[in-house]
């Protein structure tokens, strides 16, 4: 049975920030699951904030890395970028609605 | 330790020349605003030798740079042959020059420098369709870029073969297909380019989602129509089928407006930063360019045509690039400097990385400039034109500090 929490794994990831806009991609909302087995495998389904983002290959790369790191006794981490549903404001934290002024 | 994957991100050495080089020749490009003469109407060589400073040294010099960025980015797959860069920007760089001189001073050079912008647009092109060949997902942008460089490369081969006309004395007549060579760079890449790339860009920048599609599309499918009939109708000498290619284009400029509209309506990031402001300020432009050229369709009103064209180029295209360069710039030094510490130390975001009190007077002075100006060539009264100049001068001189500041961040 692993012991790791999804908690640990948001708690990692908010160390992830979009330079574009200046928040963790977990105040953003952009992280929808994640899912956690027995030996430890970590999945993160995710999406970002627009299709063709230039730092696509970086914010997945930095959301791996940062559970790697952050995370002890986490075996592998698979990234999963999806599109469905599509992200819009209404899914970010009300510091970030308030920030990009659509609060 | 965090890694970096860089498979799609040409190396920052290789496009930084495209932004410097363009940056300068915006700026001197300015200046020699100050020798032109609007009272002499768009086939004065010297207006014709600007225009070519102008949009090939700026314009398009930014374009392939910003494009080198892009395009691997859009499509989502890596560069046919990135090295190509390399060689791009010296070619356009020489030719451009080589092509002045030929406008200016020596017409016998003109074919010269005609000679190589074509062959930096055919490398150019080469790369970007093998690379755009690659795409598994054909977006609307895909297909822009696919007709926008079609036409960039028809346009050149025209002009290439005017500038044989007028530098070796073969037999075209220039004034016929000058329309046409326009109507192809300018409306067929420039502006084609301009659409495929802010569907991607504005809801970008500005977070905006669930808008309808529909306006793009046609304004996609109009222009590319618009385009076609106005170099077949050149071809076979037929004049009615060239006003109905422009009223088209037209048309798709109102439709592509609708569809800019439509993301603004429903953008999520409500700040007014540089970039949005302007961004209002070009399409702005592009609404009154698009009106004068409305007017200029039923009259032969020089000055009308003029000023259509100057809030077209310097209002419209030029304030969407100079837009563009505070959020571009910023991100190929971020990536290039900060990237590799992420997870490590505190690193900028990018809005800390343009000077903004700089930025803000770029800004300023140069939309009072193109204002200024362009009313003076509408009213025929040059004191107004050089004194929006003047304004557009120390706007662009902002400009290009504002861009060794940005390049020089954290080095």
């Amino acid at each position: 049975m692993c012991e790791i929490t999804k908690e640990q794994v948001y708690d990692a990831i908010r160390n992830v920030v979009d330079p574009e806009v200046g928040f963790n991609l977990v105040e953003m909302g952009l992280i929808y699951d994640v899912v956690i087995d027995d030996d430890c495998n970590v999945k993160v389904v995710m999406t970002l904030s627009t299709r063709g983002c230039p730092l696509h290959q970086m914010l997945t790369q930095w959301v791996k890395d940062a559970v790697e790191m952050r995370v002890p006794g986490v075996k592998n981490v698979e990234i999963e970028v999806v599109w469905e549903p599509e992200w819009n404001v209404s899914m970010a934290d009300d510091n970030v609605k308030k920030a990009l002024g659509a609060l | 330790m965090f890694s970096v994957s860089r498979d799609y991100a040409p190396p920052f050495g290789m496009i930084a020349p495209f932004f410097i080089i363009g940056t300068i020749f915006f700026f001197v490009g300015t200046v020699l605003l100050l020798f032109l003469d609007p009272l002499h109407g768009h086939f004065d060589p010297m207006i014709a030798g600007w225009a070519h400073w102008f949009l090939l040294g700026f314009v398009m010099m930014i374009i392939f740079g910003a494009m080198a960025q892009l395009i691997p980015v859009v499509v989502e797959v890596g560069h046919h042959s990135v090295d190509l860069y390399h060689v791009i920007w010296p070619l356009l760089l020489i030719g451009t020059l080589t092509m002045v001189t030929g406008f200016w001073i020596a017409p016998a050079v003109l074919p010269y420098g005609g000679l190589l912008v074509l062959t930096a647009m055919l490398i150019y092109l080469y790369d970007t369709l093998m690379t755009l060949k690659k795409a598994e997902n054909i977006t609307l942008t895909v297909k822009t870029a696919v007709a926008a460089n079609l036409f960039l490369t028809t346009g050149i081969v025209v002009g290439f073969v005017m500038t044989l006309a007028i530098g070796a004395g073969i037999k075209v007549d220039v004034s016929w297909w000058l329309g046409t060579h326009a109507v192809l760079v300018l409306g067929g890449y420039v502006v084609l380019t301009i659409m495929g790339l802010s569907l991607i860009l504005l809801p970008m920048f500005g977070l905006a989602h669930g808008f309808d599609e529909g306006p793009i599309n046609r304004a996609f499918n109009l222009m590319v129509g618009g385009v076609i009939l106005h170099l077949v109708s050149t071809l076979i000498g037929f004049s009615a089928g060239r006003f109905l290619a422009m009223l088209i284009m037209l048309v798709a400029i109102g439709f592509y407006l609708r569809q800019v509209w439509l993301i603004y309506k429903v953008r999520a990031r409500k700040e007014n930063d540089i970039w949005a402001r302007s961004m209002f300020f070009g399409y702005g432009s592009l609404v009154l360019a698009a009106l004068l050229a409305v007017v200029s369709l039923f009259g032969d009103w020089e000055n009308v045509i003029l000023a259509s064209a100057w809030f077209l180029i310097m209002g419209f295209v030029t304030f969407l690039i100079t837009g563009h360069l505070y959020k571009i710039i910023p991100f190929l030094v971020w990536f290039e400097r900060y990237s590799p510490l992420v997870g490590k130390q505190k690193v900028p975001m990018l809005n800390e990385m343009y000077p903004k009190k700089m930025a803000d007077w770029e800004f300023m002075l140069s939309a009072a400039g193109v204002v200024a100006a362009g009313i003076g060539i509408l009213l025929k009264y040059n004191d107004l034109y050089y004194g929006g100049v003047a304004l557009l001068i120390v706007g662009a001189g902002f400009m290009l500090v504002s861009v060794k500041w940005m390049l020089s961040f954290g080095r």
